[in-house]
């Protein structure tokens, strides 16, 4: 079993997939974070930034809360569950080695790292 | 026509300071909530001279706009102002929280305010507005793990919903801290007393000082405001 849980937003979500997309990424974090392992949560820039679809935004905000809120309750006990926020720009690759260092780092956890340019300029919490 | 604002979660203590001021402002006033206080509330206002009525829904179930609709037909009323208040909690700890509490508050505190955007929009006045209550949670908060997607959620949604409808209708969010209300008001005091103690204002915010934000998004006065979120709780987000 691998050591990390890459859970990706779908890239076409309806407003009726929305409750099933997170409930599911819910479940399969915590199976993860249950056996020690770590989760990276992949998004796509546009999604969080609102420039998509809004139930894909919806999905990909709510995504990058999930892991702040497991990030928050998981401090003690060495939970890693970061988020990659990525555009179509970025390469596999980079992508893949940003996986691999989002679930290897001990003492990160919560992050959100932004791969491309469109993030800036732009304000998003 | 009469330009109305619709506003749900409107029997709570937050939704009766928002509607207060709505009254205020705005021409007349649809009251939702699954509590059937809202036609209390609705009553109370039309007491004092305004034009209010109440819609009770079940914003978790299978069609939550349908009372809202209702209601504006049989007035007459045209939407300009949709304020999603309405939230519920489900507070446990990850590892215990069960999936119906999850999804349960992703479908209320979520998807039902898109949905009722999405359903109200076309419907909506020239200079719309819509503000979505989400919660300074966003950013992470202990044994809410579904409130806090939830509401995280909600904040892109408004990104997205504000660049989707622009100019014709302007989409903003306010994320309150810890509000004065029954429900804190039920928390242990030293439970409270610790939480008050992180925010650098040293105290609670009230729900009249949310509805005063909520009244100036809608105003003509945030006119060339769109697609942000504004943080009302006493310096929270940026305390150490």
């Amino acid at each position: 079993m691998p050591a990390v849980e890459v859970i990706e937003a779908a890239r076409e979500v309806t407003l009726d997939e929305v409750e099933s997309a997170l409930v599911v990424a819910f479940r399969r974090a915590r199976v993860a974070l249950n056996n020690g392992r770590a989760v990276v949560v992949l998004v796509r820039e546009e999604d969080l930034l609102g420039h998509g679809d809004p139930p894909a935004a919806a999905v990909a905000g709510a995504l990058v809360g999930l892991v702040r809120a497991l990030a928050t309750e998981g401090v003690r006990n060495d939970w890693r569950v970061n988020a990659l926020a990525t555009t179509d720009a970025v390469s596999a690759s980079d992508r893949s080695e940003w996986i691999d260092r989002l679930s290897d780092v001990h003492g990160a956890s919560g992050v959100v790292v932004r791969l491309g340019q469109l993030h800036l300029g732009r304000l998003s919490v | 026509m009469t330009d109305a604002a619709v506003l749900t979660g409107a029997a709570g203590a937050l939704g009766r300071a928002i509607t207060d001021r709505l009254a205020a402002q705005e021409s007349a006033v649809v009251l939702v909530d699954r509590d059937r206080a809202v036609e209390e509330v609705a009553a109370d206002l039309r007491a004092r001279g305004h034009r209010a009525v109440g819609a009770i829904a079940d914003l978790g179930g299978p069609d939550p706009a349908a009372a809202v609709l209702e209601a504006l037909d049989r007035e007459g009323w045209i939407p300009r102002v949709l304020v999603n208040n309405a939230g519920i909690n489900r507070d446990a700890r990850a590892m215990t929280m069960s999936e119906d509490d999850f999804a349960a508050v992703i479908r209320v505190d979520l998807v039902a305010p898109a949905r009722l955007a999405e359903v109200l929009q076309p419907r909506m006045s020239d200079s719309g507005v819509i503000v979505n209550v989400a919660s300074r949670a966003a950013l992470g908060s202990f044994g809410q793990a579904n409130y806090v997607a939830a509401k995280s959620g909600l904040i892109a949604l408004t990104r997205a919903l504000a660049l989707r409808w622009a100019p014709r209708i302007r989409v903003n969010a306010v994320a309150p801290g810890l509000i004065d209300t029954p429900m804190t008001a039920g928390m242990p005091e030293e439970v409270l007393n610790k939480l008050v103690a992180r925010v650098p204002a040293g105290r609670m915010g009230t729900p009249h000082e949310v509805a005063e934000i909520v009244a100036f998004l809608v105003s003509p006065a945030a006119s060339y405001i769109t697609g942000q979120v504004l943080l009302a709780c006493g310096g929270r987000s940026i305390a150490p």
